[in-house]
Parts: C-alpha cells; structure tokens; sequence
C-alpha cells in the first residue's frame, strides 16, 4: 500500500495517500467526524455540511469529505471553531426534521438521532412552521417518509452510481426540493433495499418490517445468504424466535456493503402460513398428522419394503439445500447402494462432464475490459455479480451478449446477438471460429462446416483484443436440450481467446452439490429417475410444479401406486400431497446451521438464527436419523460442523472429457423459461413483499412477429398459461418465458 | 410525441454540446417543446425529451422543476410572470400582484376565465434598476403603476 502523506488531524499525526480524502483518513484512524452525506461507497456530494473542520490557515471551517489531504496539514475536528460550525449546521438540519423519533422505524439506528445527540440543541429556537411533504409511495419495498428527509441525496447517488438506475431524482429548489422518483410507479432496481440501508434518516425505511419492532429489540446474526452464487454476508434480526429483518454485512471481497433485495427481503417467506409444521403419513390415501418417531417409523419401513435393492431408490435435493444436507443424502443415498441422486432439476440435459468451471473471483471481476455474457439475464440472476462487471464498465469495460432475447442491463451492451437455444451452438461455433480463424490455428474438424458472418466476427475482435476477457455463461442454458455443448464451445472460446470463465448456470448452493458429487457416477441423473421404474425415492425441499423442468411427468411418475415418495419439505404444496407418502418438516433458510459454496469456491458457514417453526428439525438431522434406523455407517455426527469438515476435506475428481459438438436435431421452436428472480426458490416465491414488486409481478411469453405466426399466437393469447407477448427483442424460432407462475404444463 | 420540427429544433442544440453529451440540451429541448404544447409541460412530454436525449426522466424533471421558465399545468395564451425577490418587493411588487389578482379575478398559477391570462410569481428576472417589473412573452415591463398594468392588460388580446 502507498502511503506517503504526513498529517495531522487533532495533535496526532497520521498517515493518508495523496488525494484521499480527510474523512477518509479520520475513519481509518477511528477519529470521529459526523457526516449525512459522505459514504465510503458513493461519490462525494458534500451537501450536508455536517462533517465541517477546522483546518489552520483557512479562514473557514472546510468539509471533511471533500477536502483533500496534503502533506502537512494540521486539522482540528473538535476544537471550539469545529464544533461551533458543526453545531449550527446541525441546527439547520434539524429546523425541518419533525420530532417523531419514537414513531420512527429508525428511531435507535438513526445516524441523525446519534449526531443530534452529541451536536443538537435541547431547545430549537425555530418557531416558524415546519415543512411537511406529501408522499406518493415508491413501491412494496420501501416506506418512504419524505418530511424526515434530510436532502443528504445518498439514496440518488446510489441509484446513479450502484443500482445503474436513476429512479431517485431532487426536483423543485429551496424550500420546495423533495426526493422522489419520478412516477410513483415503484422501484424498480433488483437493488432498491440498499437505499434503506444508505438513507442516514428515517425518510426510507423497510416496508415489510413496518412498525415491528424496535431496533434496540432485535439481536443481529451474521449469516449467510443463500439464493445466489455469491453468499452475500447478511444480519438476520430476530425477536422473540422470528427473523424481523435482514441487513447487510460489509464483506469487501464478497458483497462489499451491498445485498440483492432478494437476500434482503426473502425472510418474510418464512413466517408464511404455509409452512409445513407437523410430520405426516398417508394411510390408505389420507393424511394424517404423526408424531416424529412414527413418521420415521413409516419412511424406513416404506424404503425397505419398496426398495429391496438400492438401485430401486432415488434421491433428488435441491440446489438451495446446505452442503450439509447434500453431503448426508448422497452419503446416505450411496449408503443404500444407489448411485440414483441429482440436484439438476431444471436441467434438461444433465451430462456429467465438468467442462465449464468458473475460474475468476469477484473482485478480479471489476478488472476485466471486456464480457461476453452467454444465455443470461444476469442483472436479475446474480444481482451481485453483475454489480461487479457493472463497475468494470465504468472503468471502461465494454459487454457482448449472446442471448434469446435482448434485456434490459444496467450498462450498455456494445454487441447484442440474438439466438434461438436451437441456434446457440452455431452462433458459438461461428464466434470460436472466427477466433481461430484470427490467430490462423487450424480448425477442429467440426468448425469446417460452420458459417460466420459479422456479428460472430465483432464479437471475436472484441474478445481477442480485450487484454482481461471474461466468458459468462447464465441460467438459460439449463433448457437446452445441447446445454453440454454449448458449456464445451464456451469453454474453447475461453481458451481460444485467453478468456477467463464464469459459470452463473449452476445458481444457490450448486457449489456444494458438486463438490459431495451429489450426482450419478453411472447411476440415473433427475430426468431418469422421474421417468424410469424406482420404487422409492427421497425429495429434499423440491416442489415439482416449480423446480422440475418436466413438471408434469415428474408429478405422474411419482404418483404411481407402486412408488413410496418421502418427502422433506419445509413449504406445504398441493402437488406434494398428491405423490408423497410421507412429509417430514424441515427447517428452511436461517433456521439451521449450514455451509454454502460460492462461485469463488469459498466456504461460508453459519449457525441458526431462529428455531425452526414448529415442529420442523433440521434438514440434516432428519436425514442423519434415517440413515441410524437403517443401520448405514458413518452417520456419526453430533454437530453440523463435522459434517462440514467431512464434506469439505473431499476433493471429488471431475472427467474433464471433451464434449463432441454435433448438429444434433432440435425443435423448430424452443422455449427459454426463466423465472423472475423472486421465484427461484421456495423461500422467496412466499415472500410477499417482494412478489408485489414490478420483478416479482413479471410475467409473460415473448414472441416475434414470425415466431408467433407459425404457433398461431396473437397478443394476449395463454402459452402454457403465460400472456404472450408480441415483440421484436426475441430471436426467431424461440419463446422467451419470464414468469413466476409454476409450469404448468410442464412442457420444456 | 415531438414533432419533426422540434426535433429539428433541439438538435440545433444537440449539436452545440461534445457527442455523447446531448443531456446538455436538455433546457432547449423543454422550452421547444412547452411552448409548442401551448406554454406548459406534461408527465408524457417529459418523458418523450428524456427518451430523445437519452438521459433518465428523473433528471429531465429535476431540471424542470428547479426553473421557473417551465410550466407544469396549462397556462394562459399570455403568461405574466411577475417578479417578487427583493428590489421589486420593496418596490411594491407584492401590492401590484394583489391588484393584478383582483383585476383579472384569477390567482397566482391559475388561468383567467377567458383562459388568455394567467399570472406567475416568478424569482429575480435580472431587471432591479427598474422595479417592479413583469416579463410577458419576450417583452420586460419596467417601473410598474396600477395605472401602467391596467394599459398593459388592456394591450393583451
């Protein structure tokens, strides 16, 4: 680190890098300076005018935070001509601000309640009126309570600078300025919550957690987030037993001061009503509640009875579950003699080579100059991570996408392909090619055929002259039935231009799965064992309508009379009691104790915050008890920690085979189905709030003109339940689905 | 929403500004098309000059909002812009609104009953040496009188 400027700041000398700022090195020196408007994150407004010193030989107190350190400065921040300044800025901020602290959800936490403390007045010596400004809601997220606001414009800079949405705006001057958006349509940012956690006042609260509690109430629980790839380091806040709030936690090389709205609000799916509470068996086709040990009773006796060789058994988790949890199943799993098990259930082509990993961290990701983003819509599929390469482009990054439809990023796109999944691997090929072509390599025998026009070329320029490319590939190719292929031509499009990888495909805890190697050696993968003849099976936290790409199939093949389903839900649904035997309770998200992998590969582990709800037990100690009843070995745990340790000292060897590319058939027309990011999993599908935002209510089938004419669809028509949508962003020959309605009829 | 004229218009303006900086436009292009839509602005049309310049509504309403040269609800077919900061006010600007007011049978902000005046309390307009003063149009009235408002109200068709 540069350090090389000698300061002085209250009699004690310092050190600062030329061009920092004063408040900066204050904050680094545990030297207290208020401020409103500086935060470490943003740009420097200097507005509020609270962080005033006093630095010798400037005849005025100067703002901290916009006033930059050189060599030899002397600066006073609580001296007599300090204090008197910031005291009567201070009067000023509070000549409007109303007294309803003890109404207030930021009453305890509030940065101006802190500072008034130390530099507020007992006696106001204000008798005029006091402003008071008209609200017009910004959406089901925040509460806005815009007479507390202090015009301190962090919440404006963040959705200019953070967010890469400008929503916030201060219209009208003087007396007349308000923060507002500029329609009271609601935010619209998958980043909104920040602006709660920015906003120095009570003027933007959380609305889910209205008039809850109080904040001195709450104890705060470092945990983890766990729907994305990132592991966002987060607070829960619990009171009397429930999660009331999630807050971020500063991580720098993880989610630096930032959480996805979410992570942030996917809490309330907790104390939903439809929580699975209390054990039950179906008896002769009706269910009846059961206490633990004859619940338990009835699971093992069903495996042993339906499954009389492992081979007979099946297990399916899902990707969300703890590693953990993924680490027990599969040993139990392989502990029956079955190699039946999967968590790729959105996946219709689960193949088992390893031919994509993900090779670059987040904050090497802020470096690159340019990303090709390839099948994602990635500012919704890993908010964070798409935070990141948002910074690289202010640095001057540029981004091409190959997508089925073209999306709405917060950056601009400089290439945007569109491409049917029928015509990924060839608009691949052709970019490979290109590549090769450029550095004169000789062509594997597979490219000869292949045609390139210019938008492959363009795409490979930009590729080859980057000097820190990165290859992103997202969560559409999960549907295409050639997913392997297209995983192998981004992988040698990396390789062919030095490109590092980033596989956003395998989302939550897909880390974990692969690293217990929770899938088959040369057992049957998710789409085998819901169409071949096992007898018996275990569903860990999967709700098919949602999670199975073959819904239908999936829910007729497990409701045969000759199958015995249990099932480990925390989430009641309609769907499971028509196939399920059994249904053991399971703790949800921050109720047990876990490990999550993210796409660093780092190991993030974290304790319960809550009980879980009613009778439910951990995942991981319902799967360790069954395991005991059935006499398998090496179930010996008493705590969650030596699983992990178990699971983390494996090091599964991956086939690094090479995936032929082919010109395999594929339909005329192919479906992308993506769900809104506040569907992906079964917590957040029951978190209220955020299913009344603009995301969460997302839900159509978009089509161009020439695709609908051939499927005889006209606007507004129902494809597989979902309004169509006529538009031109889509690539031919491809429906593009965004919803957050369940598969219907489970077609893709 | 903007017609080919005003377009043509606001990219005389665009033009001024370095490529990629065509926000900078953005006062031009509101008077253009305000006083094309008959004197004021609506929500559709903010949204419209935000879309042409690309730069975010928000911000083409921070602008709008912080000057007073833009209107925001239907005015008038001549706006009397009155000035109330202090050379006028000490001048007795305030009284002459107050006359304006009772003369015409409308307020502040509103329009008159045959909808051809409308009357604006606006900030200082740079004319001091001859307060109290008005702006109607493009013309400056200076050294207002009860008596030269009333000559003035009655010049207006």
């Amino acid at each position: 680190m540069m350090v090389d400027i000698e300061i002085e700041i209250d009699g004690k000398v310092v050190h600062g890098y030329p061009g920092e700022s004063l408040i900066s090195i204050a904050d680094r020196q545990g030297i207290d300076i208020p401020r409103f408007c500086y935060h470490k994150k943003l740009s420097v407004a200097a507005n509020c005018r609270m962080c005033l010193v006093d630095i010798e030989g400037n005849p005025t107190p100067q703002p901290a935070c916009s006033t930059l350190s050189s060599a030899g400065m002397k600066v006073h921040t609580n001296n007599e001509k300090a204090k008197t300044a910031q005291k009567a800025v201070m009067e000023f901020l509070l000549i409007n601000h109303p007294l309803d602290c003890p109404i207030c959800d930021q009453g305890g936490e509030c940065e101006l309640q802190d500072v008034a403390m130390e530099y507020g007045s007992d006696i106001s010596r204000f008798t005029e009126g006091k402003r008071i400004v008209d609200d017009k809601g910004i959406g089901a997220l925040i509460q806005t309570d815009m007479t507390r606001c202090i015009h301190c414009t962090r919440c404006v800079r963040f959705g200019a600078e953070v967010a890469g949405i400008v929503e916030m705006g201060a219209t009208g001057r003087g007396e007349d300025l308000k923060i507002e958006p500029f329609l009271s349509e609601g935010i619209q940012s998958e980043l909104s919550g920040n602006m709660i956690d920015v906003c120095p006042v009570g003027a933007l609260t959380s609305k889910p957690f209205r008039y809850e509690v109080r904040s001195w109430q709450m104890n705060s629980i470092q945990t983890i987030a766990r729907h994305d790839l990132v592991g966002s380091n987060i607070f829960t806040q619990t009171h009397k037993n429930k999660v009331k709030r999630v807050v971020a936690r500063d991580n720098e090389s993880i989610n630096e001061t930032w959480i996805s709205d979410r992570d942030r609000f996917s809490y309330q799916g907790l104390n939903s009503e439809n929580r699975v509470l209390i054990p039950k068996i179906k008896v002769k086709g009706e269910w009846k509640d059961a206490s633990w040990s004859d619940a338990l009773d009835f699971a093992t006796n069903g495996i042993k009875k339906n499954a009389k060789e492992g081979s007979q058994f099946g297990t399916l988790a899902s990707k969300n579950a703890t590693l953990e949890e993924l680490f027990l199943l599969q040993k139990f799993t392989r502990g029956l003699g079955s190699d039946n098990l999967d968590y790729r259930l959105d996946t219709s082509n689960p193949f088992n080579a390893k031919v994509l990993e993900s090779n670059i961290s987040l904050t090497e990701l802020e470096t690159i100059d340019h990303a090709l983003i390839v099948n994602s819509y990635l500012r919704l599929e890993q908010p964070m991570i798409n935070h990141r390469i948002r910074k690289a482009t202010l640095n001057g990054a540029s981004v091409s996408t190959i997508n089925a439809k073209a999306f709405n990023f917060n950056y601009r796109i400089s290439q945007s392909v569109l491409t049917s999944p029928q015509n990924t691997v060839a608009t691949l090929s052709g970019v490979l090619k290109a590549l090769l072509d450029k550095s004169s390599q000789t062509l594997p025998g597979y490219l000869n055929s292949v045609t390139i026009d210019q938008t492959h070329i363009d795409i490979a320029n930009a590729l080859s002259n980057a000097k820190h490319p990165v290859v992103v590939l997202g969560e559409h190719v999960n549907g295409n039935k050639c997913s392997d292929q297209v995983a192998q031509l981004v992988a040698n499009i990396a390789k062919a231009s030095e490109a590092k990888t980033l596989n956003a495909s395998l989302t939550g805890n897909a880390h974990s799965a692969e690293r217990v190697n929770f899938k088959p050696d040369n057992g049957k993968n998710a789409l085998q064992i819901l169409s071949s003849d096992l007898t018996a099976f275990i569903l860990f936290d999967i709700y098919p309508n949602f999670d199975c790409i073959e819904s239908k199939n999936a829910i007729e093949h497990l409701s045969r009379d000759d199958a015995f389903v249990v099932v480990m839900n925390s989430f009641d649904d309609e769907s499971v009691l028509s196939f399920a035997n059994v249904i053991l309770p399971i703790a949800s998200f921050y109720e047990t104790s876990g490990t999550h992998i993210n796409v660093d590969n780092i190991a993030q582990s974290y304790s319960a915050s809550v009980k879980s709800a009613g009778e439910s037990k951990p995942g991981w100690k319902v799967i360790k008890v069954l395991a005991d009843l059935l006499n398998l070995e090496g179930f010996d745990f008493t705590d969650s920690s030596q699983i992990a340790d178990e699971a983390l000292s494996l090091s599964p060897s991956f086939s690094e085979i090479e995936v032929p590319i082919s010109n395999s058939e594929m339909p005329n027309v192919a479906t992308v189905w993506q769900y809104t990011p506040y569907a992906s999993d079964v917590v957040v599908r029951h978190a209220s709030s955020l299913q009344q935002t603009r995301i969460g209510q997302m839900s159509e089938a978009s089509v161009c003109k020439a695709t609908a004419k051939l499927l005889k669809l006209s606007e507004g028509d129902l494809y597989n339940g979902i309004p169509v949508n006529i538009n031109e962003s889509v690539a031919e020959g491809c429906v593009f689905v965004h919803t957050h309605l369940p598969r219907q009829l489970g077609v893709i | 929403m903007i017609s080919d004229q005003a377009k043509k218009e606001i990219d005389i303006w665009v033009a001024k500004y370095p490529e990629g900086r065509q926000s900078s436009a953005v006062m031009q292009a509101l008077t253009i098309v305000q006083k094309e839509n008959g004197g004021s602005l609506t929500n559709e049309l903010k949204q419209a000059v935000a879309d042409y310049l690309e730069m975010p509504t928000i911000s083409v309403e921070e602008v709008a909002t912080f000057y007073e040269n833009y209107n925001h609800k239907p005015v008038g077919k001549h706006v009397i812009r009155f000035c109330h900061n202090i050379s006028c006010m000490l001048n007795g600007s305030d009284e002459l609104i107050s006359y304006l007011e009772e003369k015409l049978d409308v307020k502040t902000g509103e329009i008159s009953k045959d909808r051809l005046v409308s009357v604006k309390r606006v900030e200082c307009l740079g004319a001091c040496v001859g307060a109290p003063m008005c702006q109607i149009g493009d013309q400056y009235y200076e050294n207002l009188t009860k008596k030269r408002i009333d000559e003035i109200l009655d010049g207006l068709k």
